[in-house]
Parts: C-alpha cells; sequence; structure tokens
C-alpha cells in the first residue's frame, strides 16, 4: 500500500513538481495576460482613460472594420508563401549541408545560420539600404549599368514580395538547424537497405526521408506559421505597412490602435482575433498531421 | 545567558534600524538622481548635458540618469511608464506628445509664486501648446519649432534662377514652373522637392491651401473641407508629374537623406533641418527661402518642452532644474548650441552661422494663423493622424479619390471628438 502510494507520486506529482517554475512562467506571462486581454476586449478604455464595459462591440466593429480585414488578408498571404517557402529552402538547405562529408560544409551552415541571430530590426534596415527606391544599392547599381530602378518597397505587389523575400532570408537558417538535426536523426541502415534494393535518389527522398522528416516538419511549420502571424519589426522599419495598407499585417493594425489612436479595447479584441486565428491554424496543422500518421 | 544573548540581538537590531533609517533620511535630503527621458533631433542631449553642467556643479548632489530612446519609440515608451504609475521626473516632448500626455503633466502652477510672469518669458504660441485645457502651464517651452523649406541653391543657381528673388512672392503654380527649369538644368538632381513623411508636414501645404483638420471651434473633425480636397489633389499630381519622389510617401525614404544626396531641390521640413545640413551638406549650397504661397502663406508652429509628471519621484529637485534650464541663459546657449529657435522672448541667440536661415523660419511662424497651434494640440486629433497619413498614401496610389479620402477621415475621426 505504502509503496503503491509512493508510486504514485513519483508518477504524478514529482513531474508535477518539476514543471512547476515552467508553469508558473507560462501561467504569469501567457495565461494571465492573456485573460486579462480577453477580459479588456470587452471594455473600451485609453491608458488615460477609464474603463468601461461595452459588451461585444469591440467585437462586432471589428466585423465591419475594412483595415482590419485588409490587414488580416495581408497575413494570410504573408504567412502562406512565407511559410511555405522557408519550408521548401531551409529544407533544401538542410539536405544539401547535413551529411558532414562536403568540405566548407559548416561554413555554409554558418553563413546561412547568422541571419537568424540578427534582430528583425537591424535586418530591416539594412534591406532598407539595399531596397530603397532613391538610396538603396541594388537600384544604384542597376542605374549605373544603364538600367531603370526597380520599385521594391513603393510598389504595392512589390513591396509584399520584398518582405517575404527578406523574412524567408532572415529566418531560414534557424529552421535549417531544425531539419538538420532531424535529418541527422534518422537511421543511415535505411538509406543504406533502400540503395541495396536499388531505390533511386528522388524514392529514397518521399519514401524514407520525408516520412520520417515529417514530425520536424510539422514543428517548423507550427514554428514558422506563429512567427509570421506576429511579424512585427522586420515590416515596420522596412514599409511601415506601406505602401497605403499593402504590406499592413495585423499586428501592425493592433499597435496602431492601441498605442496610437490610444483605443486599448478595440486592440485587445483585435489581438484576440489574431489568437484565435493562430490557435485555428496550429490545430489545422496537428490535425492534418494526426490524421497522415493514422494513415501510415 | 540565553536572555542576555536575546537582550542583545535585540539591541544590536534597534541601533542597526536607527542607523539605518537615518542614513535613509539624510541621502533622501542630499542625494538626488533626476530620471530624465529624452530623444534626439540632432546632438540635443550632449548639449543639454552641456548647458547644464554649471547647475550640475553648483548642485553636486543632483545627479542625471538620462535615458535617450529613439523617436518612434519615445510616444509609447512614456505612456507606459505613466500608466504604470513610474513616470520620469522629467521628459523632453513635443507638441504632438503634449497633446497625448497633457493630464498626466504636473502643472508649474504648483511650483512657483508668479505663473503669469514666468509664461510672459516665452512665445505666445509656446504658451498656448504648454497650456492644459484649465489654463494651467504644464512644461517649459525650451524651443519653437516650425516648418518651411530648404533649397538647393547651387541647382536654382545652375538654371540661372535667383531663388532668393522668386521666392519673395511665389506661388505653388509659379514653383511648378521654377522647378522644371531647375530639374533641366541639373541632369543628376530627380526631383523637385521631397516633404517629409507626416500628416504635420502634409498639414502645411494644407494650411497655404486654405485647408484644416478640425472646425472652427475644435469640436469636432472636419478634414473634408474644399482647401484640404484642394491640397490632396495637389498632392498627388506633383507625385504623378515626378516633381515629388514616391519614395518618400510610399516608401517611407528619408526625405533628408535625399535632399543631403543632391537628389532633391527642396525639402519641406522642420527647422531642426538647419542644423542637420549645416553639418553635414559640404557638395552644395543651401538656404532656408519662405514657402510658395497658396491662398495664403502659413507654416506650422511647433516646439519642444521639457515638464515633469503628476506622481515624479522628485517632482520638487526636478521644477528647480527645469526652471534653470529654461531660463534665459541656458536658453540661449541651448538653442544657440542645437541651431534652434529659442522658446522665450528675450532670448538674442547668434548662431555660429545660418542666422538668415532662422529668419526666415520665423518669418513664416509671423504669418502662420494662430488655428493651428490649436490644432496640432488637440489630442484627439493625435489619435487620427496615422489614418489620415495612410489615406493620403491611398490617394497618391490611385485606390480612392481626394473626396473619398476625406470622407473616410471625418467617419474615422467622429468618434474620438464625442
Amino acid at each position: 500500500m505504502k509503496s503503491h502510494s509512493k508510486g504514485n507520486f513519483h508518477q504524478t506529482a514529482a513531474p508535477l513538481l518539476f514543471l512547476l517554475p515552467n508553469i508558473l512562467i507560462f501561467g504569469t506571462f501567457i495565461i494571465i495576460p492573456a485573460i486579462q486581454g480577453l477580459r479588456m476586449s470587452f471594455t473600451e478604455w485609453g491608458v488615460f482613460t477609464p474603463v468601461r464595459f461595452i459588451g461585444l462591440d469591440n467585437f462586432k466593429e471589428l466585423i465591419a472594420d475594412e483595415v482590419f480585414w485588409k490587414t488580416f488578408s495581408n497575413t494570410l498571404v504573408y504567412s502562406f508563401f512565407t511559410v511555405s517557402l522557408i519550408m521548401v529552402y531551409s529544407l533544401a538547405l538542410a539536405l544539401l549541408l547535413y551529411r558532414n562529408t562536403l568540405k566548407g560544409e559548416k561554413l555554409f551552415r554558418s553563413l546561412f545560420y547568422i541571419p537568424s541571430l540578427l534582430s528583425m530590426i537591424t535586418v530591416g534596415i539594412a534591406w532598407r539600404f539595399i531596397l530603397g527606391d532613391e538610396m538603396g544599392i541594388i537600384n544604384y547599381l542597376l542605374r549605373q549599368s544603364g538600367g531603370e530602378g526597380v520599385r521594391w518597397l513603393t510598389d504595392t505587389t512589390l513591396s509584399m514580395v520584398s518582405i517575404i523575400g527578406v523574412s524567408i532570408w532572415a529566418q531560414a537558417g534557424y529552421y535549417m538547424v531544425v531539419l538538420i538535426a532531424g535529418l541527422q536523426a534518422i537511421p543511415t541502415e535505411l538509406y543504406e537497405a533502400s540503395r541495396i534494393d536499388g531505390a533511386s535518389p528522388p524514392k529514397t527522398f518521399f519514401f524514407i526521408t520525408m516520412p520520417l522528416l515529417k514530425s520536424t516538419l510539422l514543428v517548423v511549420m507550427v514554428l514558422a506559421t506563429i512567427a509570421s502571424f506576429k511579424a512585427y519589426e522586420l515590416i515596420s522599419v522596412m514599409t511601415k505597412g506601406g505602401p497605403g495598407y499593402a504590406t499592413k499585417l495585423i499586428v501592425q493594425q493592433v499597435y496602431q490602435v492601441a498605442f496610437l489612436e490610444d483605443r486599448m479595447g478595440y486592440a485587445s479584441a483585435m489581438s484576440i482575433a489574431l489568437m484565435l486565428i493562430i490557435a485555428l491554424f496550429t490545430l489545422l496543422q496537428f490535425k492534418l498531421n494526426g490524421k497522415e500518421q493514422d494513415h501510415e | 545567558m540565553k536572555k542576555l544573548c536575546v537582550t542583545l540581538m535585540l539591541v544590536m537590531l534597534a541601533v542597526t534600524t536607527l542607523f539605518a533609517a537615518g542614513a535613509k533620511e539624510d541621502a533622501s535630503k542630499k542625494d538626488v538622481t533626476l530620471s530624465v527621458l529624452w530623444f534626439n533631433d540632432g546632438n540635443e542631449s550632449e548639449v543639454f548635458l552641456k548647458t547644464m553642467d554649471d547647475y550640475l556643479k553648483a548642485n553636486p548632489n543632483i545627479t542625471l540618469d538620462l535615458q535617450i530612446v529613439a523617436y518612434n519609440e519615445y510616444d509609447q515608451k512614456l505612456k507606459l511608464m505613466i500608466s504604470g504609475g513610474n513616470p520620469p521626473d522629467l521628459a523632453r516632448i513635443t507638441t504632438n506628445t503634449l497633446s497625448v500626455v497633457v493630464d498626466s503633466l504636473e502643472p508649474i502652477d504648483n511650483h512657483v509664486q508668479d505663473i503669469e510672469a514666468v509664461k510672459k518669458q516665452y512665445l505666445p504660441s509656446m504658451v498656448a501648446f504648454a497650456s492644459n485645457k484649465d489654463g494651467k502651464f504644464v512644461a517649459y517651452p525650451t524651443e519653437a519649432t516650425a516648418n518651411g523649406m530648404l533649397v538647393n541653391k547651387t541647382a536654382f543657381n545652375n538654371a540661372g534662377i535667383d531663388v532668393d528673388e522668386v521666392s519673395k512672392t511665389w506661388t505653388w503654380g509659379e514653383w511648378e514652373t521654377i522647378i522644371k527649369k531647375v530639374l533641366a538644368a541639373n541632369p543628376k538632381m530627380k526631383y523637385g522637392l521631397a516633404v517629409d513623411f507626416t500628416p504635420h508636414r502634409f498639414s502645411t501645404i494644407m494650411y497655404q491651401w486654405g485647408g484644416h483638420f478640425l472646425n472652427a471651434d475644435q469640436s469636432s473633425i472636419n478634414f473634408n473641407n474644399p482647401g484640404t480636397i484642394e491640397t490632396l489633389k495637389w498632392f498627388k499630381h506633383v507625385h504623378d508629374a515626378a516633381l515629388l519622389p514616391k519614395s518618400v510617401w510610399l516608401g517611407s525614404e528619408n526625405p533628408a537623406e535625399l535632399f543631403q544626396a543632391g537628389l532633391v531641390a527642396g525639402h519641406i521640413g522642420g527647422s531642426w533641418n538647419i542644423n542637420t545640413y549645416n553639418k553635414n551638406v559640404k557638395d552644395f549650397e543651401w538656404k532656408a527661402v519662405r514657402m510658395p504661397k497658396g491662398l495664403i502663406n502659413s507654416s506650422v508652429p511647433g516646439g519642444k518642452f521639457v515638464a515633469s509628471f503628476k506622481g515624479s519621484k522628485n517632482q520638487a529637485e526636478a521644477f528647480k532644474f527645469m526652471a534653470a534650464f529654461a531660463d534665459k541663459t541656458h536658453n540661449e546657449i541651448y538653442s544657440r548650441d542645437t541651431f534652434n529657435i529659442p522658446s522665450r522672448n528675450d532670448a538674442v541667440v547668434t548662431y555660429p552661422s545660418n542666422s538668415e536661415d532662422f529668419k526666415v523660419f520665423l518669418e513664416e511662424l509671423k504669418v502662420t494663423p494662430a488655428f493651428t497651434a490649436d490644432e496640432w494640440k488637440n489630442t484627439n486629433l493625435s489619435k487620427v493622424t496615422t489614418y489620415i497619413r495612410e489615406q493620403i498614401v491611398e490617394v497618391l496610389l490611385g485606390n480612392i479619390t481626394a473626396e473619398q479620402a476625406a470622407a473616410n477621415v471625418d467617419t474615422k475621426g467622429a468618434p474620438y471628438f464625442k
């Protein structure tokens, strides 16, 4: 009886105790602010004005807010292209650089990884110098060679392309490292067996590498999706969300409404909507992955 | 023995506590660290410290904890400090910031004997900006600012145009003709004028065309008016005609950099650019000229201030410090070394150079209608300015008409004035 209760303690309470510091941090900095945010979304208040409960009015306004939906669709476009291209690009880099057999592999890994160590503000400033219309390096070189400058940051479509490109450049190195770890965890015997069986490289990739890398790819996809929905600094520095609303994402709009228009309640409602969207996409990703694993 | 030990410990504890309390009380009387929140347009923090060096030497118990924040993040940082109950002892603030935090500022009235005598020392527009809705004086003006036009004089000379002469009476229509000649004579120069990417600078031209943001008694937003619509149309026209670079309003490129690179013939910006260009421009001759006339001539008055807050920890010392910083001697030194227009009536500043440029900005201020200051100190207007900027860009992109933009701004702004 005594040993049974001791076993229970080890199995239930002890792990909980070990997790307690993390649970406390998570609760203090994530759960409580999220609950507070939800509460604020039902109110009208500014930094210097008293709080007034207004029920669902903020959410009703949100449904009719054209700028919010514009930033919402921008966020979806940005996220879709950033996440999918990051996955393809970082997987390609990882496949090239995971074997530890090529000369200079470590150097290239470092080179591709370095951008992910920089703050997005630094990245944004650097790329503004490169892509600026009048003062940018690329346009300077184009004009020097007799060509026309390209409106990287002032054309409504190209500005989004530029932002997506820079985001991929800045983040792919990090995901490359995650995928390299995933690739190196795949048993080499499987590749040897497939080689003996005469499998072609594409078949090996699709029938061995991809299935065994799926859980790592899911992690990359979820992390990249969450990061893309929260992208703020890079866009603020590079385009300020412009031209017009062309590159303005929900997070920029939340910041503007909260701190420039001083509408904390409405900004909280936007944040709650954003949180729900991220949660929905994450659940969807897990669900799809779960279904595929069931089929296997 | 046990009792003796306990008694001894209690005595020691009491003595230690007494000493500690005494030391704390003594320190509060002597050493004060004033927390100062600051931002820079140019070299202001450096000059501020240099200007107040004599005060700090005369008051060795005062030290400054100067925190310099980028202007982009300044308002947010200050608002969070105030709302978190931890405002700085004093902060440098602009007219924009002042309109947002005005209710949190500690009135100077509570710290001086004769507030009217204090107010009389400063330019009337500065006093208007620094007065709250109850008429209390809430900030010491440190420098006056104005929007104006700085031109590449060399480029005008190359076109055989005496910019000093033509700018005395030119209209925007005449400016367009002249600037086309200037561009033709300077193949490397691409544009005629760069206007800062802010509604504040846009409003300079808007006021000249008879436009406004608010109605006459400031009780509601009224961006949808003929003068403003006319300005929006003109602004689109000059962008489409490549007289103004699209990269500033569509790509947030820095107009001061374009001017310094010799890519634009003129720049409508703040008076602090005199300081920047004085230091950086070596390749060509530049100067301040009067802006072309629309229906009227106008600038936009502005200024910088220092203020303390309700709940600041060292208010008494902060007010003594601010009063010293804003006195005649210190204001003259600070204005001279930062190349700014002094905020005081009695200040006599001899700048090492560019005195004529400052005169031009002062002349612009003199003809500026008084309502422009009232509009820019309106707290509610500050909540819509980012939206106004976005709507102007939408017009430039051709996504909406000037009329639609003006109507959208009024719809967006109306709830703030209820």
